[in-house]
């Protein structure tokens, strides 16, 4: 049974594809639409960005902002934290907080923020260890350098409350960011197309519609 | 030589036997078939009649729609993972999840740790409780079957 349903549409479109002589034909009709039209998605992405940045080319090299050796994040390099903190959410470099936000964040990890994380004691000590070696005070970015000083004493349990980050976001209107193509202030990575990577610099931002 | 054969075909009979009782599909690994038994001896105790999971049953569970108590929203399993398993869905805080069903993700359903882990945070989550046995191993069986 099974095999036979996938068999016959293989079949159809195998014909087809001799039919109208190429498998770049076949390759078109198999259902792969949804990757096309991501491919094409990105690429027109892409291409924004390399518009902005021969614009910012043109404005000439002093405008890029700093020149420190640390300008941005690196990409996260944990395969733990990876694995339990990036299904959902974007996965954030740990310097966007200072260490003690991240361990009140993992001391409170079965109600976070209305999820029951289930970590057991020791992925808890392990996500703990890389987050504190890696947060903002350890940091050398600009971000994170203008973190720690806009938190003063205080232990933000969120980046999105953090005022330097909230100022930085102040002209994007609310219902911006309830876009089902964003849906939260928390998810960088829609705006942030670099932001993977560790690249915020405010000429990668796309907004989408 | 006699004893041999009627001990080899007895064997036989009791492998086809466990492969038409087992609770599973057969294309679960043997960790999460055996996750399935365990579904299937926990739900008996309280339905003995139940037979097997059901992938009809699975699907009316994941789209079963319930007012959240304090959310003050309706939510589902499908809220995240939409109504069609085949499709990549979204967390509310916008990422992407992948494919629910096994033959568009291959990873899905082979590790029991994880399976567990998720029905406890998404059960929470949509429903308030956890989830019984047999719900587990009716939405497994669905998202096996499509
Ligand atoms: C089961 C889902 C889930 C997992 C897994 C998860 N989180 Fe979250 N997290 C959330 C939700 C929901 C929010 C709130 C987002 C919002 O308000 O839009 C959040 C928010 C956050 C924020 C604050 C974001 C902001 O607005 O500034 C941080 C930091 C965070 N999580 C860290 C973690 C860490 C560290 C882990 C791993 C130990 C983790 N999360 C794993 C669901 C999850
Ligand atoms: C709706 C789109 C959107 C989302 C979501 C978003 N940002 Fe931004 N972000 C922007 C825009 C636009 C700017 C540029 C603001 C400006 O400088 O005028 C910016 C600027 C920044 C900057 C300053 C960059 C610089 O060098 O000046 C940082 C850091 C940053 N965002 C971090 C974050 C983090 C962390 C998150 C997630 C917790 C986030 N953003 C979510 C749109 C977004
Ligand atoms: C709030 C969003 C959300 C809702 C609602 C939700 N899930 Fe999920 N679910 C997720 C995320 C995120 C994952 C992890 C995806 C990954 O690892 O790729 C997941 C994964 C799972 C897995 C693990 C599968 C595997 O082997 O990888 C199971 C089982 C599961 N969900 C069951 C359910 C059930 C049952 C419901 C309804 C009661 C439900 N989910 C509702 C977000 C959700």
């Amino acid at each position: 049974m099974k095999i036979r349903s996938v068999l016959v549409p293989i079949l159809a479109v195998g014909a087809l594809a001799l039919f109208y002589g190429g498998p770049g034909y076949a390759a078109d009709t198999s259902g792969h639409g949804s990757v096309y039209t991501r491919e094409a998605l990105s690429g027109g992405k892409k291409a924004l960005l390399a518009e902005r940045e021969s614009e910012e080319g043109e404005r000439g090299e002093g405008g890029g902002g700093g020149g420190g050796e640390n300008e941005r994040f690196s990409a996260v390099e944990s395969p733990l934290y990876k694995k339990e903190c990036s299904s959902c959410h974007f996965l954030y470099q740990a310097g966007f907080l200072p260490a003690h936000s991240w361990t009140m964040l993992l001391n409170t990890s079965d109600k976070h923020f209305g999820e029951d994380l289930a970590l057991d004691d020791k992925t808890k000590t392990d996500l703990l260890a890389y987050l504190t070696a890696n947060s903002a005070e350890k940091s050398d970015t600009e971000w994170s350098v203008k973190i720690m000083r806009s938190i003063g004493s205080s232990t933000p349990g969120r980046i999105t409350k953090i005022p330097y980050i909230e100022s930085k976001h102040r002209k994007i209107r609310r219902d911006v960011f309830k876009r089902p193509s964003i849906k939260s202030f928390s998810n960088c990575g829609a705006c942030h197309t670099k932001g993977a990577g560790g690249n915020f610099e405010e000429r990668t931002v796309v907004i989408p519609k | 030589m006699q004893k041999k054969g009627l001990m080899l075909g007895g064997l036989a009979a009791l492998f086809i036997a466990g492969g038409a009782l087992a609770a599973g599909p057969a294309d679960l690994n043997a960790g999460m078939r055996s996750l399935m038994d365990r579904y299937l001896s926990e739900a008996q105790k309280k339905e003995p009649s139940l037979k097997a999971f059901s992938a009809e049953e699975g699907k009316k569970f994941f789209n079963a729609k319930r007012m959240h108590s304090t959310a003050k929203e309706e939510r589902s399993c499908s809220t995240c993972h939409t109504s069609n398993p085949l499709n990549p869905g979204k967390t509310p805080v916008g990422k992407t999840i992948e494919p629910m069903a096994h033959s568009a993700n291959k990873d899905r359903f082979t590790d029991p740790q994880k399976v567990e882990k998720w029905f406890k945070r998404n059960c929470a989550w949509v429903l308030e409780r956890e989830c019984t046995p047999e719900e587990k191993g009716d939405f497994i069986t669905y998202m096996m079957s499509n």
